[in-house]
């Protein structure tokens, strides 16, 4: 896609470890169109947060690409230019740990503006005032310290800091998981809107698939590193095609009978998710899928075009079965 | 510019709780106060030693030997020692040299120490911290007398070497120290959002992952002031420390040992002396840990 | 199973508060609940709204000081827990009641094989029995309840450390360290929150079976509401300390009546995809200077004068449906 905003090629990011090797990213591709939100969803040791951590600069990749307007990208933060720095910016899941608690609202969101000389000293001030502002809180959280906010709060500051440098390009590391269902609406709400204001584009990783639904343009769900069906929305829930994604959405706990009946038939999940260092061989998850047929064993699956931007990595959907 | 002004005030506002609940932390047990205000007494009577002390000039080449010897008594509270000085004017003189040697080992072991426990903490997984980390364990492993001796032997008797040698067998315990919690404080995702953002790396270790360390730092500081004290009255007493006739309560308490039982009080004072100031040092940094310490509600 | 109507847990009136630095905080605020045999009962409540209190203080491990417990009692089976014995106290811990939480990696010691923790509280429970059984029996018994939670390969698990199981078998083996004695009530305390989906899935599922074969109650405490939905009969929504609504969990969530029980659903993201509302406005109260009155009525956008001068009582509206709520008095 030439006029995608990030393309990700082929990634693939491995941990050597005394075990093993983690596989935790085995070959991903994909692209992001500007201002859209595309949604990453997985269970632990699909390698959602390691591929939004190869994005944001914290590995390098393996192998594979990453190209980012247009410019190559696949290198970690130590070796990226400073340009790049402020254009592509991620948001933490843990509120607790993502601001120094030894230092006030005003010093966290001033660290960004200096690096980036953004402001004036003297206007630095006015800068944090109106970045609050946009997050919706008072001028006097400048000088309170995290202990001091909420967890709702401390998300929101994060948000903040992430738009001090006026990106084009957040990453939204499951933002909510750890917010009451009250807050995370308050929270999501701000993020459309901010979006919208600002013409951001977001890459959003949750494992929850109600919230995904509301919030994502084209869904893309991963397996132990390796991403098993990407499709538009409104597509990826009423018409799921993997396996996986149908257990996964059928699992989904819900509020009304209305949703209830949205859900694909009952599946009952098997089996636990294996280590990404024992990853099976063949299809990764042909160990608990229901519709596993002898050659899932053996054979690795390709992405397969089902219809415009649905893409998925199954045996059933290739032209063999 | 209102906006400013609340927000400042807010701040102020925010410090001054800050202190009170610190207050409320240390002086839960009372020993806690106890010991600062030993602590505040000691200093204050060091700081002013020329001035409230009975003999002044007995802190200096004084002999008087119709008056050594004597016990204690209303002119001479701790007696007198075997030349004739009043050991009560050289105790408090005494403490004048413990203290500031306590302050320039702590002054000079204390900052490289920490710079290379940051340093080697920060880049855990590459040689830095390997070499630093093994030169740190090479000094551990002697024991921290045995060093401070054979260096105060090497080099010619006296406080300010005294000083130089304990400092250099004290500096790995803060780099010790200060590693162990940047490695865990590294992992934090602020952290991460730091290097991501471009911070440059004396921001991020000096500004950002040192503020997190003071708890424990200043803890081991409070009471590292007790020990380094010792082990100044360790050297002195062996005689590798302040030579006579300026006062260090460690040759004062060697020297009066030779007199023991008889002339009791020209050890004992001194070591009681010795024993009091850690003893304070221990209860303040025993109340700095209280304050530091995560509550849970 | 035929449902005994005489309740297994009464919670009446129930105050409790805790004494920090900067006062008093007045958190529980004369809270009432039922738990009855063979029931699921769900209490929903956001962060710091008490549900852990609660908890605790059916269980009776909230530390005094700092807690402070100002007025209320806690039956279980008619006899009050606050006021019982130590010996009393000990012994239904061991055999009547028991506990999972949120995170299992810290429930579990680090140290010690499952094995090893599961047989310390068989033996535990058979002393307070004044039971005697053989190291085989008792083993047998760990085994087991580990097969009962759906662990595959139980016996290699009471070989291992909790740090090399994954976190949904840790999970279970809290669990079966509860099922281990002939429990009759059960707290989860968030038991899913930190698992995937799929794990969630087949906990619940499990604790659900388990129910119906044991006639075990089960205390489910959350802030997922969809979780409540699917596994509890009767639930109890808490804000601020205390119970605004209760009822039978279906007909709560179709006819959600108290203000605070509407918002809490309308933030819940749909399947059907028709976006997010905007949550609810304000913040949490402060339990040091709480609210008067009700304590949602700086959030509400249905407050009344009289909202913030006295507190709304439970009232029945139908059909075992309770809400605290001045709108519907008469």
């Amino acid at each position: 896609m030439s006029d995608a905003i990030l393309t990700v090629e082929n990634l693939k990011k491995y941990f050597p470890t005394r075990r093993g090797t983690v596989k935790a990213v085995d070959g991903v591709s994909f692209f992001t169109m500007p201002e859209e939100t595309l949604g990453l969803v997985g269970e632990s040791g699909s390698g959602k947060t390691t591929v939004a951590h190869c994005i944001a600069g914290i590995y390098a990749p393996t192998d594979g690409k990453i190209v980012f307007k247009g410019t190559c990208i696949s290198q970690d933060f130590r070796k990226r230019p400073k340009e790049l720095k402020h254009e592509i910016r991620i948001v933490f899941q843990d509120p607790g740990s993502s601001l120094n608690p030894k230092k006030t609202i005003g010093q966290i969101l001033a660290v960004p503006l200096k690096v980036h000389q953004i402001t004036s000293k003297r206007e630095r001030l006015s800068r944090i005032i109106r970045l609050l502002e946009m997050v919706e809180l008072s001028e006097d959280y400048v000088f309170k310290y995290p202990q001091a906010l909420s967890g709702g709060e401390k998300q929101m500051v994060a948000i903040a800091r992430a738009l001090a440098t006026n990106p084009s390009y957040i990453i939204l590391d499951e933002p909510t998981s750890a917010l009451d269902v009250s807050v995370q609406a308050k929270i999501i709400n701000l993020l459309m809107r901010l979006q919208q204001e600002m013409s951001l584009t977001y890459l959003f990783i949750t494992h929850d698939l109600s919230l995904m639904r509301n919030v994502a343009n084209r869904v893309a769900i991963m397996y132990l590193g390796k991403i098993c069906e990407i499709a538009p929305t409104v597509e990826f829930f009423q018409r799921p095609c993997h396996p996986y994604t149908k257990m996964l959405l059928s699992a989904i706990p819900v509020v009304s009978e209305e949703e209830k009946l949205l859900k694909p038939e009952k599946i009952i999940p098997r089996g636990e998710i294996p280590s990404p260092v024992n990853v099976p061989l063949g299809c990764s998850f042909h160990l608990r899928c229901p519709e596993a047929r002898e050659f899932c064993s053996y054979l690795d699956p390709e992405v397969v075009q089902l219809n415009a931007g649905h893409t998925v990595r199954c045996h059933l959907f290739t032209s063999k079965s | 510019m209102t906006n400013r002004y609340k927000a400042i005030t807010a701040g102020w506002k925010a410090r001054l709780k800050a202190l009170s609940r610190a207050w409320y932390r240390f002086s839960r047990n009372p020993l806690h106060v106890v010991g600062l205000v030993v602590l505040l007494l000691i200093s204050l009577a060091a700081g002013l030693a020329p001035y409230i002390t009975p003999y002044p000039e007995h802190a200096g080449p004084y002999t008087n030997f119709r008056e050594a010897g004597l016990p204690p008594s209303k002119a001479h509270w701790f007696g007198t020692d075997r030349v004739g000085r009043d050991v009560f004017t050289r105790v408090i003189f005494g403490y004048r040299f413990s203290l500031l040697l306590g302050i320039v080992v702590l002054a000079l072991s204390t900052p490289p120490g920490v710079i290379l426990g940051l340093i080697a903490g920060y880049y855990s997984g590459t040689w830095i911290e390997t070499v630093i980390m093994r030169v740190t364990d090479i000094f551990l492993a002697v024991p921290p007398l045995v060093l401070a001796l054979a260096v105060a032997a090497m080099l010619t008797p006296n406080l300010f070497n005294a000083m130089l040698a304990i400092s250099i067998s004290w500096w790995p315990w803060y780099s010790r120290l200060i590693y162990g919690m940047t490695l865990s404080l590294r992992e934090q995702y602020f952290v991460r959002e730091l290097e991501l953002t471009g911070a440059s790396k004396p921001h991020i270790l000096l500004r950002e992952i040192l503020p997190n360390c003071l708890g424990p730092l200043l803890t081991k500081l409070t009471l590292d002031m007790g020990f380094a004290i010792l082990m100044g009255a360790t050297l002195s007493f062996v005689g590798l420390g302040a030579q006579p006739p300026t006062p260090c309560l460690g040759t004062m308490v060697a020297e009066g040992a030779k007199r023991l039982p008889s002339e009791w009080w020209s050890t004992i004072f001194p070591a009681l002396a010795i024993v009091v100031v850690i003893l304070a040092f221990n209860l303040v940094g025993d109340g700095l840990r209280d304050v530091f310490a995560e509550e849970e509600v | 199973m035929e449902k005994k109507t005489e309740s297994l847990v009464h919670v009446q009136g129930l105050s409790v508060g805790f004494r920090v630095f900067e006062g008093l905080l007045k958190v529980l605020q004369e809270l009432s609940l039922q738990i009855r045999p063979g029931e699921r009962v769900g209490l929903v409540g956001e962060t710091r709204c008490g549900k852990t209190t609660t908890m605790k203080s059916i269980l009776r491990v909230l530390p005094q000081p700092p807690a402070v417990l100002f007025g209320g009692e806690v039956l279980y089976r008619g006899k009050d827990v606050l006021k019982m014995s130590r010996r009393a106290i000990y012994q239904l811990r061991r055999s009547s009641i028991a506990a999972i939480f949120q995170d299992p990696l810290q429930a579990l010691n680090p140290v010690f094989t499952v094995g090893t923790q599961l047989t310390d509280i068989v033996r535990d429970w058979a002393a307070g029995t004044g039971k005697k059984m053989s190291r085989k029996e008792i083993f047998q018994r760990c085994v087991e309840a580990l097969a009962q939670t759906g662990m595959p390969d139980p016996e290699r698990i009471m070989t291992c450390y909790p740090i090399q199981l994954s976190g949904g078998m840790r999970q279970r083996v809290c669990i079966a360290a509860a099922l281990v004695r002939p429990i009759e009530l059960l707290l989860a305390d968030e038991p899913t929150t930190n698992l995937d989906v799929t794990i969630q899935d087949q906990i619940l599922r499990k604790l659900d079976e388990l129910v119906e074969e044991r006639g075990m109650s089960i205390l489910l405490i959350t802030h997922s509401l969809g979780v409540v939905m699917d596994r509890t009969e009767r639930v109890y929504i808490m804000y601020a300390g205390s119970i605004v609504e209760e009822g039978q969990t279906k007909e709560i969530f179709a006819n959600p009546l108290h203000p605070y029980t509407k918002g809490l659903l309308k933030s819940a993201p749909r399947l059907t995809g028709e976006g997010i509302s905007q949550g609810i406005p304000g913040r949490v109260p402060s339990y040091l200077d709480p609210p008067s009155g009700c304590r949602f009525h700086p959030r509400c956008e249905f407050s009344m004068p009289i909202c913030q001068k006295e507190r709304p009582p439970l009232l029945t509206m139908e059909e075992s449906h309770q809400v605290a709520c001045f709108l519907y008095q008469g």
